[in-house]
C-alpha cells in the first residue's frame, strides 16, 4: 500500500481574507513556507517530516503567480518533485490520478505554509481506520489544511467541497503537537523563537557552539561580538565587532551585521545587510525593509548605509556605479597610511578578521 | 518648576529628507536663536523620514538645548517611530501622544523634591543626636 503527499505552499495566504496579512506583501515577496527559519524554510521541513515518513513520493504543486518563479534550493531529497502550474485544483485531481494509477492509495494533502509537527503515520492509520475519503487535521486552533486522502476516491471528489466542510468534524484527527499556521509575519517570527527555544522538535541546522547558540557553517562572529543565548547565525553570515545578538534572535544565511549594532528578539532574513549602531528590536528584516512588530507596521530603508539587500546581484549598469564607487573607496584608502605599510619590510602584516567568538552567552 | 516662556508647536512637513529638511530647519533656525527656545515639533503629517531628517532632528535638538531649551515630539506615526527607534533616536527625544501634552510637559516640570537633610559629618549634628539615633 503506497503512500504520497501533495504539498502546495503559499496557497493558503494567497486565499487569506483582506486584512488578516495587510504587512506580509510589503514586507516579503515570497511564500512564507519558503523562507528559511534558523537555517531551513517551513516548505524543506515539512518535504523532510514527509520522506521520513517513508512516503513514496512527495509532490509540490505552485503557482506561477503564487511562487513568482520561486524554486527552492534543496534537492537533496530523493522522491520529491516541484510543478509550477497555472490552475491548482486541476493539478490535484491530476496527481492523485497518478498515484492511484501508480498504486498510491492514499495521500497526504498539505496547503499553506503549515508547519506542524504530528505523527504523519498515526494521522494515515487513523484516516484508514476511519475508512473515509478524507481526514482532515485540527488543533486546539482549529481546522488545519492537512488532509489525507483517498487517491482513488478523491479524484472524483469536488476539492472545494471538501474544503469547505464543516469546521468541526468528528472524524477529524486532532493534533497535540506543535503546529505553526504561518499565516502573518508575526507566526514566522514566533516560528524562530520556538526553535530557537525548543518548543518544537526541530532545531536550528548548523552547530550548537554553545548551549543556544546556532552556528551554521561559514558564518564569522567576530570575537568581540557578543551572542546571548538562545540565538541562531547562519551560513555565510557575518557578525562584526561591537554587535549584540540576543533574545531568541535569528540571523539567515548571507547577512551581515554591521558594528555596534543590536538585534533583539528580532529575524534577519536572508540576503540582508545591516548597517551600524542601529537597534532592530521586536522586528523582522528584509532586504531594506523591516517589519517592526511592536508598532506593526513595514518601513522600507532608502539609505543602502543602514539596510539593504545584497540580493540579487545588480544589474551591469549598477554593477558598474558600484565598481566605480569602490574603486573611489579604495584610492582613498591607498593615501592612508595603513598599519601594514608602516610595518617594516619582511616581517608578517598583522592578520585580521574574524576569528571564532570567545562566545559569552 | 513652572516656565514662562512661550512654548512653539511646529508642524513638521511631509517629508524629512535631504531638501525639505533643509527648508524646515531654516525655518527652525529663528526660534532655535531665542532664549530658552521650548519647541514641540508636531509630526502627524510626516510621512517620510530618512538619515537627513533625523539629522536635522538632531542638530535642531542640539541647538535647543545649548541654549537651555528642549524640543519636543508629538503625533509620531508608527513609521516613524519605528525609524527613530531603528537609529536610536527615540531615546534622545521626549516623545508624546499630542502637542498639547507635549505643550503641558514644558509648562510643568516637576523635579523630585529635595528635603534638606545635613549630612552626617556636618555640625549641625551633636554627639546627642549620634547617640539617639543608635
Amino acid at each position: 500500500m503506497g503512500l504520497g503527499a501533495i504539498v502546495v505552499p503559499g496557497e493558503l495566504y494567497r486565499n487569506a481574507p483582506a486584512g488578516i496579512a495587510p504587512n506580509m506583501d510589503a514586507l516579503l515577496s515570497d511564500p512564507l513556507a519558503y523562507l528559511e527559519v534558523a537555517g531551513r524554510s517551513t516548505l524543506e521541513r515539512t518535504i523532510e517530516r514527509f520522506v521520513r515518513a517513508e512516503v513514496d513520493a512527495v509532490s509540490v504543486l505552485q503557482t506561477e503567480a503564487g511562487s513568482r518563479g520561486v524554486r527552492p534550493s534543496f534537492t537533496a531529497f530523493e522522491n520529491v518533485e516541484f510543478q509550477t502550474v497555472s490552475d491548482l485544483r486541476p493539478a490535484i485531481q491530476q496527481k492523485l490520478q497518478e498515484y492511484s494509477q501508480s498504486g498510491i492509495e492514499h495521500s497526504f494533502l498539505l496547503f499553506g505554509n503549515i508547519y506542524a509537527e504530528t505523527d504523519l503515520l498515526d494521522l494515515f492509520y487513523f484516516h484508514r481506520e476511519a475508512r473515509q475519503t478524507a481526514t482532515r487535521t485540527l488543533n486546539r486552533e482549529g481546522t488545519l489544511d492537512l488532509w489525507v486522502v483517498d487517491c482513488l476516491k478523491a479524484q472524483d471528489f469536488d476539492l472545494d467541497a471538501m474544503f469547505l466542510q464543516p469546521k468541526t468534524s468528528s472524524n477529524s484527527y486532532f493534533i497535540r503537537e506543535y503546529v505553526n499556521r504561518l499565516i502573518t509575519a508575526r507566526d514566522l517570527r514566533r516560528l524562530a523563537s520556538d526553535l530557537l527555544q525548543g518548543r518544537c522538535v526541530a532545531r536550528p541546522s548548523g552547530r550548537e557552539v554553545k548551549r543556544g547558540i546556532w552556528i551554521d557553517e561559514g558564518a564569522e562572529v567576530h570575537r568581540w561580538a557578543r551572542v546571548v543565548a538562545p540565538a541562531y547565525i547562519g551560513s555565510s553570515s557575518k557578525i562584526m565587532q561591537d554587535t549584540l545578538i540576543t533574545r531568541q534572535s535569528s540571523v539567515e544565511k548571507n547577512c551581515c551585521i554591521d558594528y555596534g549594532t543590536v538585534v533583539e528578539d528580532s529575524s534577519i532574513l536572508q540576503n540582508t545587510e545591516i548597517g551600524i549602531c542601529l537597534d532592530v528590536c521586536h522586528a523582522i528584516a528584509n532586504g531594506n525593509k523591516l517589519l517592526s512588530l511592536d508598532r506593526d507596521v513595514v518601513i522600507e530603508i532608502s539609505d543602502p548605509a543602514v539596510m539593504r539587500s545584497n540580493y540579487p546581484l545588480p544589474k551591469p549598469a549598477t554593477a558598474r556605479k558600484w565598481a566605480s564607487n569602490i574603486s573611489l573607496f579604495n584610492r582613498r584608502k591607498q593615501r592612508q597610511p595603513t598599519p601594514a605599510r608602516l610595518q617594516p619590510a619582511g616581517s608578517a602584516p598583522e592578520r585580521r578578521g574574524f576569528e571564532t567568538n570567545s562566545m559569552k552567552g | 518648576m513652572s516656565s514662562k516662556g512661550p512654548v512653539i508647536v511646529m508642524e513638521a512637513p511631509e517629508k524629512l529628507n535631504h531638501s525639505e529638511a533643509q527648508a524646515f530647519l531654516a525655518e527652525l533656525q529663528p526660534l532655535l536663536q531665542s532664549d530658552r527656545p521650548r519647541i514641540v515639533l508636531d509630526c502627524s503629517q510626516v510621512q517620510h523620514m530618512d538619515s537627513a531628517g533625523i539629522e536635522m532632528l538632531l542638530s535642531s535638538m542640539g541647538e535647543a538645548m545649548k541654549r537651555d531649551g528642549d524640543i519636543k515630539l508629538a503625533n509620531l506615526s508608527p513609521a516613524s517611530g519605528a525609524i527613530l527607534e531603528l537609529m536610536r533616536v527615540d531615546r534622545l527625544f521626549e516623545i508624546f501622544e499630542t502637542a498639547e501634552e507635549a505643550t503641558r510637559s514644558f509648562q510643568t516640570v516637576a523635579l523630585p523634591e529635595v528635603t534638606p537633610t545635613l549630612p552626617w559629618y556636618s555640625s549641625g549634628y551633636g554627639f546627642a543626636d549620634l547617640k539617639s539615633a543608635s
